[in-house]
């Protein structure tokens, strides 16, 4: 890639506590761009999110972001400051408030939207979800899974994110569902959201995504143009055979 | 019904003061996963700390309420540094928390007798004047407790349903991994749930003891169980919860006392009408009034 990327991965070691389980993971994330990591249960997907929020400790290597105001060493900043560096994330599980409303939910989002209008993003919101506004006052635990995948999105979302982490957004979801998430990513990422994700349906994923890398065993094994991986046949046969 | 008019009276007083320590507590489970069984003597150090300054040192009344609501947030938040913060970080579990809160309890119970001595106190505030209202003797001192507990429940209940801070801590009760990574500043979020809940704590010694008229050391101990069932009957954790809990159970145990139930329930059987009462709706809603059980997908 010619460009300095958005978001980087150089060499990075990650585990929990003594255990280790990325062994040297590098990833380029372009601005603008989808990138997905597929691989198998296990292989350390999440970790890698984990990583950037510290909940996963690392111990050598360098995650970077380029933002606005130049080159930000993401080790060296709280995770809750994150948000303020442009950067949203959506966790593979309880990505929710579920004891808060649908509109609390969406509040909690905007806590750092510094200088911006609360009301307006949610109308934005409710407008990207016709389906949450009508319930904005319900519980959020009281959603469907697939009403819960958009609330988790839309959440992220409330902070004007420069880049969107997602960790298994259509894991859980019914088939129909997941063709709309897919089309929902490619929509928020026209919005001018570059997104990093992991996902498990990795041909679907693949398809829309401008790159991809295939971890294994906490380690890169191999990578290219999403639409290209997606179609190998070698790939497709050890990684996910399944359709 | 002039008895009537007073129990209900005095169940919405009790209750007003039962409703603030409540959230305190819940305040603090919720964020903390802390059983903060030290808050009933707290609630005493309070009132102790404004009769000793408005009583013995001439302060004014409200100024001296200031200062206790202030010290036992300070004292709050320094136990928070001290003993709490490192606790957690070696991960101690719900009941090693529990055991050390029973132990700062008892400390504080001692360092009330060693400070300021044996005995019972009372502020200097008229005891005897009450008004009559459609039969019921209402005292002046239970007006004004009620009028500026239900003021402060109010903003208490604003507070946290509308502001930024209030909002972090439902969410970080909720869900503490995603609020960090919502940008939810949690170090902000404990000393704020400590600040708040130090200031309810002393505030609600205070109205106790206004009430009580004359108290002793036991004071908030003798209150403790009464406000842990409120914040259990309300959902535990659930601030609106406590609240409501707060005033059902202030209200159902001053009612039991009515003599049309069999003659009433002794007044010595409070706690055990709270308790029943507690019991009873388990059994029917086990996760507290309030609770609810999200949906499973
Ligand atoms: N908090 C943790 N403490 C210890 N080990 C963990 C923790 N979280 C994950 N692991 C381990 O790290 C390894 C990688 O987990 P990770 O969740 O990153 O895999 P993944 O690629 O996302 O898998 P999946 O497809 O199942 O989501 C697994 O062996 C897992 O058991
Ligand atoms: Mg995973």
């Amino acid at each position: 890639m010619i460009n300095t990327p958005l978001f980087q991965f150089k060499d990075v070691h990650a585990g929990y506590g003594d255990v280790k389980i990325l062994n040297g993971v590098n990833i380029e994330v372009p601005s603008g761009s989808i990138v997905t990591i597929v691989g198998p249960n296990g292989a350390g997907k999440s970790t890698i999110l984990k990583a950037i929020y510290q909940i996963a400790k690392v111990t050598e290597g360098e995650i970077s972001l380029m933002g606005k105001n130049g080159k930000v060493d993401i080790r060296n900043i709280k995770p809750h400051k994150l948000v303020d560096v442009g950067i949203g994330y959506v966790p593979q599980i309880e990505n929710i408030f579920s004891a808060l409303t649908i509109e609390e939910n969406l509040d909690v989002g905007f806590i750092h939207g510094q200088g911006r209008n609360l009301e307006i993003r949610k109308t934005e919101m409710f407008e990207r979800y016709p389906d949450l506004a009508p319930r904005r006052k319900d519980r959020a635990g009281s959603l469907s899974g697939g009403q819960r995948q958009m609330l988790a999105l839309a959440r992220a979302l409330m902070s004007y994110p420069e880049l969107l982490l997602l960790d298994e957004p259509s894991a859980g979801l019914a088939p129909a569902l997941v063709d709309q998430l897919f089309e929902e990513l490619v929509s928020i990422n026209k919005s001018g959201v570059t997104i990093l994700m992991v996902e498990q349906n990795a041909r679907r994923a693949l398809e829309i995504s401008t790159y991809g890398y295939v971890l294994d065993m906490g380690r890169n094994r191999h990578e290219g143009e999403g639409v290209k991986l997606a179609s190998d046949p070698e790939i497709v046969g050890i990684y996910f055979g399944k359709k | 019904m002039a008895d009537f008019i007073q129990l209900l009276f005095n169940g919405l007083v009790t209750g007003s003061i039962l409703a603030i320590a409540a959230v305190g507590v819940s305040l603090v489970y919720g964020v903390l996963k802390l059983v903060n069984f030290a808050a009933g003597d707290f609630l005493t150090l309070g009132a102790f700390v404004t009769v000793f300054l408005s009583v013995d040192q001439h302060v004014p009344f409200v100024l001296a309420i200031l200062v206790a609501m202030a010290t036992i947030a300070g004292i709050s938040v320094i136990l928070e540094f001290t003993i709490w913060r490192g606790l957690r970080k070696s991960k101690a579990g719900t009941l090693s928390l529990f055991l050390v809160a029973t132990g700062v309890s008892l400390i504080v119970r001692q360092l009330i007798l060693i400070i300021f001595g044996v005995g019972s106190r009372k502020f200097d505030i008229d005891q005897v004047k009450t008004f009559e209202f459609l039969g019921a003797q209402i005292a002046q001192a239970q007006l004004v407790v009620l009028v500026f507990a239900s003021a402060t429940i109010l903003g208490l209940g604003l507070l946290i349903a509308k502001s930024p801070i209030g909002k972090g801590m439902r969410a970080f009760s909720d869900n503490p991994s995603l609020a960090s990574v919502a940008g939810v500043n949690v170090d902000r979020i404990i000393l704020a749930t400590w600040l708040i809940s130090g200031l309810l704590t002393g505030l609600a010694g205070v109205f106790q003891g206004m009430v009580q008229g004359s108290f002793e050391s036991t004071m908030g101990w003798m209150l403790l169980l009464p406000i842990f069932a409120a914040v259990v009957l309300g959902t535990i954790g659930d601030a609106y919860g406590a609240l409501l809990g707060g005033f059902v159970l202030g209200l159902v145990m001053e009612l039991s006392t009515w003599s049309i139930f069999f003659g009433g329930v002794p007044s010595s059987y409070k706690p055990v009408v709270a308790f029943s009462t507690l019991a009873l709706v388990l059994l029917v809603k086990p996760e507290g009034l309030l609770g609810y059980k999200a949906r499973s997908i």
